[in-house]
């Protein structure tokens, strides 16, 4: 099975399920929950069923593409239910068997780990998903986002494509994964992985996303006093990828990041509230 | 009758499965006994309980229904109910047919009030199950547990989603609703293996009827099978599993029907120390370590739940994540060991260790000085240029790749690399051990350059936060000042070392200079009061008895050691005899003295045989006892101190304190002061209860 079946077949599985199926969201994320189909849906009190794939940006776990399992991108598949299904981690469980691995002949785990976000004002609960000790799924039930309790309460379903495939195909080397059966991960990846890296690590200019990061927050706020709650969000995500740019540029001591993470979590909680008091009048 | 409640719900932590289960048993007793389920001799029967991270059991053996009482009904007044002949009048009549009686069976009944004419009726006590019912969905609902969820669109908290709950009162379920579920006779086996229902009738039958069905309810045989099949897996190769309590407890708990699988890794990472190696396997994969003799095998043992991995796929899968693993942590080994510490120490100015604090840079500088002073108070001189080497270099791992992967290497790492480069070991394994002892239970640093380096980072951080202002209250200790405290406190009194307290105090907070919101005087005084607090909480940890507790710390920090000495002295004693006639004594001492101030004795004003004789008795056990209390021997000083109660007895008998001559009272008083202060020396002895 490719990638890109394995796409396919959670895309079917999922749109069975009743899930709408969304496109990747176009500005930069370090994670699926960050997209405005999964921060803005779980904020209101209106059930939502979405499923889709979304590219995610973590600058600092870069290697230049010499590391068999670490990149600055990788690909999350995202599933957000609300309210949560009774039956949920049946129905992950028959995702994983629809993919045709067969649960009994392996060890398979649901581990505490609470999910946490502070740049959203976000936090859940719920396990990582280890499949022969690999872990393949973030499992979390959203308790809070944009500082703001959820009711009712989302389910969050995060597997992570490439460990999934490596673990379908049998491979240690993310690049040699197939996307399509001529296509390789590092006919796509490899020369991106390599010149993210030095751009993530060495090139880029720290003055200018220092600047760029004080004009983002400024126009952020800008918006949310016009009440222009979606363009405002999408400048915050501009806020959070110039942020960790400016970590993997090791130009972030510890208090400024406890205080650049405040200025965004400030804004986010704003548009989050905002949001909820025009959709949900009390 | 038997009892059984199995909450069934998604995957929850080790910490929420103890925790729920003593909660749940103590709300079930309470219960039982609020609702007077006990029997004739008080008791309510026998509770156990059970527990796998999807189920939560109780199950015991209680009384079926309480006792049938005794209930007096009283109707109209003796007067009003019969006439002057004797004859019921109407208000008897009709206060029987209004109960369903004869009027012939109304009897007289004698209150405080008069007499009044009733009945008497025997109530039959209410049934466990109907009491059961209507307790158990609050009981349920109420438990609490470390970290509390919502699912769903439910106004409910709960560990993890409730998925079933089966109830049985002697095989018949029970019927009440929690969070939407209803109760029933049901629950299923493992969910992968064996989800399909069961129907359950007895808890003998649940047991083994679960057990069918790959779960083992019963932790301790979880363990002990995990162990016997590590043992089974080893023995051959006369190899052993490292040791992991920790580890086994979680998984022995994560598990509900436990195999062990037996992997290797190449023998090219065994270049990696064996902490590194074992930290690897640990974290993310809670894979064991495997040793021979003391050599680290390259090899690991892992525990899957329920898949006996007849295809080997689970220990494949496993070495093919674990090798990555593996080849993580020696590419940050090797990259961290290209920049040699001291080079790296410079580096430590750009992290922050608290905001108002400094950076690890100024950490640092203060902890040579400081530990170079406390090297010398307990005569490390020796080692002292050691420690002060470790002091500069303890933080500087924070700056490497591994410690930033594994947080929990923090210290040993720097430890290692330090090692690696050759420094000697009084510096090496003291930055090792410096942050022991992380918890109360944890092992205390085994080197004395280690303790003294634990003591003085540990002591810093808490001298530094507190002095920012920052309170610490019953939930909110964000900096971790109390487990940082009580590291220092158990440090000190496991390595026995003999220092001041206060002047160690002293230093740190002379050594922050003027970046501390808190006043000196003030800071220094929060500072022992919290030390306090924790040395209480230590030694009552201990088992000591409070009032003891209390009793040797009132009489000063100056020397958590000589603490310590004084309580052992104070609870080797507390069942003599003598003990509570001495405290008598000495209460009636400082009772006496209370808002007088001091003065100083003057032997020409004795007039009485028993001054005299007190003051001399005084003044031999002042000079006997200080060269004891100097060493420590606080047992044979309160000993000999205690011979001073039948001169003071005596005194009060035969000396009017309190004499119209003011000169007199006033000498009077200070002989007693002198005692008061003699007997301080070793315990505030007014803090001590007097029991029964």
């Amino acid at each position: 099975m490719t990638i890109q079946d394995l796409i396919m077949n959670l895309n079917q599985y999922w749109a069975a399920q009743g899930c709408y199926l969304a496109q990747s969201y176009d500005v930069e994320v370090g994670a699926g929950t960050m997209t405005p189909d999964t921060f803005f849906r779980v904020l209101d009190r209106r059930p939502w069923k979405v499923a889709y794939v979304q590219p995610s940006r973590r600058p600092t776990d870069g290697r230049f593409g010499e590391n068999p399992h670490r990149v600055q991108k990788h690909f999350q598949y995202q599933v957000i239910i609300k309210p949560s299904p009774d039956n949920i981690q049946q129905l992950y469980l028959e995702s994983l068997t629809d993919l045709g691995i067969k649960l009994t002949e392996h060890d398979l785990r649901f581990d505490e780990d609470n999910w946490e976000s502070p740049t959203i004002g976000a936090w859940g609960v719920g396990w990582q998903v280890l499949l022969d000790g690999l872990e393949i799924t973030q499992f979390t039930y959203f308790q809070q986002a944009g500082g703001l309790e959820t009711f009712p309460v989302p389910v969050e379903i995060t597997y992570g494509l490439e460990r999934l495939e490596m673990f379908l195909e049998g491979k240690d080397d993310i690049y040699d994964l197939q996307w399509s059966q001529d296509v390789t991960y590092r006919d796509l990846r490899f020369r991106e992985e390599k010149e993210f890296s030095r751009y993530n690590f060495h090139q880029a200019d720290i003055k200018l996303l220092q600047r760029a990061f004080g004009m983002h927050t400024k126009e952020a706020q800008h918006l949310i006093d016009r009440d222009l709650l979606l363009p405002a969000y999408d400048v915050c995500l501009k806020c959070s990828h110039l942020f960790n740019l400016l970590d993997s540029r090791g130009a972030v001591s510890v208090t400024e990041r406890v205080n650049m993470i405040a200025q965004i979590r400030d804004l986010v909680t704003q548009v989050a509230r905002n949001y909820v008091a025009a959709e949900d009048p009390a | 009758m038997e009892f059984l409640l199995e909450i069934k719900a998604e995957e929850m932590p080790p910490s929420h499965i103890e925790e729920g289960l003593i909660r749940l048993k103590e709300g079930l007793v309470a219960e039982l006994q609020a609702n007077g389920l006990v029997d004739a001799d008080g008791g309510f029967g026998s509770i156990r309980t059970y527990g796998t991270c999807r189920r939560l059991i109780v199950v015991g053996e209680l009384v079926a229904k309480q006792l049938d009482r005794e209930e007096v009904i009283s109707g109209p007044p003796r007067s009003a109910a019969f006439s002057a002949d004797g004859k019921p009048t109407g208000a008897a009549i009709g206060f029987a047919r209004a109960h369903g009686i004869r009027v012939e069976d109304l009897q007289v009944i004698a209150s405080a009030r008069g007499e009044y004419v009733g009945f008497k009726k025997m109530v039959s006590g209410k049934t466990a199950p109907d009491i059961l019912k209507s307790v158990l969905p609050a009981l349920i609902s109420k438990l609490s547990f470390p970290k509390m969820m919502r699912w769903g669109e439910l106004n409910f908290r709960f560990s993890r989603p409730i998925k079933s709950i089966l109830c049985l009162c002697d095989g018949l379920p029970l019927s009440f609703e929690v969070a939407g579920i209803q109760a029933a006779a049901y629950t299923s086996g493992h969910p992968l293996f064996a989800p399909g229902k069961i129907q359950v009738d007895s808890f003998r039958q649940y047991r083994i009827d679960l057990r069918k069905h790959k779960v083992i309810i019963d932790r301790e045989a979880r363990k002990n099978r995990i162990q016997k099949l590590m043992q089974k897996k080893l023995e051959p190769m006369g190899a052993e599993c490292y040791p992991d309590e920790q580890l086994l407890d979680k998984l022995t708990m994560d598990v509900e029907y436990p195999h062990v699988f037996l992997g290797d890794f190449p023998e090219t990472y065994l270049t990696l120390p064996l902490e590194v190696l074992s930290t690897a396997m640990k974290m993310g994969q809670n894979l064991f370590s495997v040793v021979k003799g003391r050599k680290q095998m390259p090899m690991f043992l892992g525990v899957a739940d329920g898949c006996d991995d007849s295809r080997s796929l689970v220990r494949k899968g496993n070495e093919r994540v674990l090798k990555a693993r593996l080849e993580d942590a020696r590419f940050f080994w090797d990259l961290d060991l290209q920049i040699p510490l001291k080079e790296r120490a410079g580096e430590l100015e750009r992290v922050v260790f608290q905001e108002k604090l400094g950076s690890y840079a100024d950490k640092a500088a203060r902890l040579r000085k400081l530990a170079a002073y406390l090297a010398d108070r307990v005569g490390a001189l020796s080692e002292k240029t050691l420690v002060m080497e470790a002091a500069e270099l303890c933080k500087v791992d924070l700056l490497t790749e591994m410690v930033r992967e594994f947080p929990s290497l923090q210290g040993i790492a720097g430890g290692l690399y330090a090692r690696r480069e050759g420094y000697p070991a009084g510096t090496w394994k003291a930055i090792y051990e410096h942050y022991r002892p992380v918890t109360l239970d944890d092992s205390i640093p085994t080197t004395l350059n280690g303790a003294i380096l634990s003591i003085c980072d540990k002591l810093d951080t808490v001298v530094g936060t507190l002095g920012l202002g920052v309170e610490v209250t019953g939930s909110k200790d964000p900096f971790g000042l109390r487990r940082n405290a009580q590291g220092v406190c158990m440090v000190i009194l496991d390595t026995k070392l003999d220092f001041s307290f206060p002047r160690l105090l002293d230093r740190v907070i002379k050594l922050y200079g003027g970046v501390l919101d808190v006043s000196r005087p003030d800071l220094r005084a929060r500072c022992l009061k919290f030390f306090r607090g924790r040395l209480q909480y230590i030694f009552e940890r201990m088992g000591f008895r409070y009032d003891l507790v209390n009793a040797a710390l009132e009489s000063g920090l100056l020397n958590f050691r000589h603490v310590f000495l004084r309580l052992k002295a104070l609870d080797g004693f507390k069942d003599s005899p003598h003990f509570e006639a001495m405290i008598l004594t000495a209460k009636r001492v400082n009772n006496i003295l209370k808002g007088y101030p001091s003065h100083r004795v003057n032997v020409e004003l004795f007039r009485d045989k028993e001054e005299r004789e007190l003051y001399t008795m005084f003044e031999i056990i002042r000079d006997n006892i200080q060269p004891l209390i100097a060493r420590g021997d606080y047992a044979k000083a309160q000993r000999i101190v205690f011979r001073i109660r039948s001169c003071v007895d005596n005194f009060f008998d035969r000396v009017m304190v309190m004499t119209d001559d003011r000169r007199l009272r006033r000498n009077r008083l200070a002989l007693l002061q002198s005692v008061s202060r003699l007997l301080a020396r070793i315990a505030d002895y007014s803090q001590v209860v007097i029991q029964g």
